[in-house]
């Protein structure tokens, strides 16, 4: 977090800007301007961005760190830390809602991220190998991921709904009985994940199909030379040249299913009972609801914890490097 | 890949792939297509069971009363403001901070490129109470640029990184010809990088107005006044009643689906190719 607002204050120290670094420099000839006055350039056309997220994020966060260690009282007009505390923390961690919360995020971000990288690369695999219709049906994947998380989760409400619904219809047609998709908590739990796999389904998939494009040609009449069948490259071939690409799309899906919100908000507001409450909601609950600002920043702050951690662990195992393909 | 003799007739087209390529439609489509159909359905028929596939008796009213009754209109003027102010104010800082970090000699690149990716999904949850306290400090609540701050701050991030990702991938001479020429760094950045980062520009300019488009926690919690709120908002809260009033809902759905749904349509390819670096080349 710190990280990236540490080097934006400090301007690069002249002594340290020499060799350590050093990447072959490009032959430019009696042109090539200076290296430190290419690194002043870089800072100055950085900065705006990195200032403005660190403004935005950073002091927020350390802001809500504070409050999460604070008994706040809301005043007419503000609010007022009366003291400090670490009881948010411990209250929080041996609540059952959270433990709850915690399950289920977890349960849902394994579940979707899991079917979305399967589907994700299955559509990918498709789309690459169509001929004329490419154009048309890469559109038609990605308007359920262009449209507004809360539309979707209406529409899907509807056609969950118990009374008319189109798939309580259809279900009805083959069960036999009207099944309360959204009233039970394993088939809201269930009903929630579809939504999400219909409508991020479509990231996952231009992403990989962007990693598809890039792998060289070659590659594949090397292995028809040697005799390998389509699952023999697929697994041999493509998959580990999609492994890096993979893993960002990856890591972008766990960290936004673990902070989803929107859709258990709009479709079963976290119902029924807190079958399908997410961290956020618990949160969002705990802040709006509750007015509990502190044990709500709370709240906020774990979610943010293991999020990162998440991330951290995520980028050391599969040893991804942020900036991959940039070493020159 | 597999070359095999070429079937005739309707037997060329009936394999895995183009059976992949219509499930990818129908199962993509088919709940858009029961919203657009429902939005054109009167009071009665949405609610019938059995549903209809095609309503018997097609109305306006239900777009009437989503603009007239409920102002979706203003919702939605007020989200192309937001949005549209936010995308382009993204796209500005991440050009140049994409190219500071794919071009120039930078110390702590990989440091920063780590951090920006932490940070383009942090858990808004996380900032949304200091946000709001400090908005109501500075009197920013219920106002554009309440939303626009924090959406181009929380964007920036993946904006940056794909920006960074496409300019890895343009060749250096040209920049270096200009340099040779005496063009100094913004004017080289401007004439000869700019109009070959496009698709990384429309791929990172779709991302963010979806994004944006779509945002709702910040946008309940900060505009909850009628005047500002946008269509997310909007949309969330027609559901405030008893019944919800589908038809209603659909039309305004349908309507603040229109232009992303335009916007996607147009930039389908870009999308794709502005992810991948080396994408100049094809």
């Amino acid at each position: 977090m710190t990280s990236s607002a540490t080097p934006v204050s400090r301007r690069p120290a002249p002594e340290q800007a020499g060799p350590r670094t050093a990447p072959a420099p490009r032959g430019g000839g009696p042109a090539r301007v200076s290296r430190r006055r290419r690194a002043r350039t870089g800072w100055f056309f950085a900065s705006p961005a990195l200032l403005t997220i660190t403004a935005v994020t950073v002091f927020p966060v350390l802001f809500s760190l504070l409050l999460s260690f604070a008994d706040v009282r809301l005043e007419y007009g503000g609010f007022r830390i009366l003291s400090l505390t670490g009881d948010h923390y411990a209250a929080v961690l041996s609540s059952p809602e959270w433990r709850q919360a915690l399950f289920f995020t977890f349960g849902f971000t394994a579940v979707t991220v899991l079917l979305e990288l399967v589907l994700g690369t299955a559509a990918a695999l498709v789309l690459e190998r169509l001929g004329a219709a490419r154009g048309w049906v890469l559109a038609v994947l990605l308007l359920p991921w262009a449209l507004i998380n809360v539309v979707a989760a209406q529409l899907w409400g509807y056609l969950y709904n118990g009374t008319y619904g189109g798939l309580t219809w259809l279900f009805q047609q083959i069960l036999g009985h009207q099944p309360d998709i959204l009233g039970q908590p394993a088939s809201a739990m269930g009903a929630m994940v579809v939504v999400d796999v219909w409508k991020t389904t479509p990231f996952v998939a231009i992403v990989v199909l962007a990693g598809l494009m890039l792998i060289p040609g070659d590659v594949y009449e090397a292995a028809e030379i040697d005799g390998a069948g389509t699952w023999t490259t697929f697994w041999k071939v493509t998959l580990p040249q999609l492994r890096p690409i993979m893993a960002i799309a990856v890591l972008f899906r766990i960290l936004q299913a673990f902070g989803i919100f929107d859709l258990p908000f709009v479709l079963t507001q976290g119902g029924p009972g807190t079958a399908t409450e997410s961290l956020a909601i618990l949160g969002y609950k705990t802040l709006f609801q509750n007015l509990a600002i502190g044990r709500g920043a709370a709240v906020a702050t774990t979610t943010a914890v293991i999020v990162i951690s998440c991330c951290l662990l995520f980028l050391r195992v599969f040893k991804t490097q942020a900036d991959e393909g940039g070493r020159a | 890949m597999n070359r095999r003799a070429p079937a005739s007739g309707i037997r060329r087209y009936v394999n895995a792939v183009n059976l992949g390529g219509l499930a990818i439609v129908v199962l993509s489509a088919l709940p858009l297509y029961w919203m657009i159909v429902s939005s054109f359905k009167g009071p009665g028929e949405i609610s019938a069971a059995p549903p209809t596939l095609v309503p018997k008796a097609a109305t306006l009213g239900n777009y009437a009363e989503a603009f007239v009754r409920n102002g979706i209109g203003r919702y939605l003027l007020n989200s192309v403001l937001v949005a549209s102010v936010s995308t382009v104010a993204v796209l500005g800082l991440s050009f140049f901070a994409g190219y500071a970090l794919a071009r120039t000699p930078l110390r702590g690149r990989g440091a920063i490129m780590t951090a920006l990716l932490m940070l383009s999904v942090f858990p808004p949850i996380a900032l949304v109470v200091p946000l709001f306290l400090l908005e109501r400090q500075l009197g920013l609540l219920n106002s554009y640029a309440g939303l626009i701050v924090p959406y181009v701050a929380l964007n920036l991030p993946f904006a940056i990184w794909i920006m960074r990702n496409y300019l890895v991938g343009v060749p250096r001479e040209l920049e270096e010809a200009a340099t040779v020429d005496g063009a100094g760094p913004l004017r080289t950045v401007l004439t000869v990088i700019a109009p070959l980062a496009r698709p990384g520009l429309f791929t990172a300019g779709i991302f963010t107005f979806t994004a944006t488009w779509s945002e709702f926690l910040l946008a309940l919690t900060f505009n909850s006044e009628d005047g500002h709120r946008t269509v997310p908002v909007g949309i969330a809260l027609f559901t405030s009643q008893y019944t919800v009033p589908y038809g209603t809902l659909f039309a305004g759905a349908v309507a603040a689906t229109v232009p992303i749904g335009v916007l996607v349509m147009i930039f389908r390819r870009s999308i794709v190719s502005g992810m991948t670096s080396g994408a100049v080349k094809g």
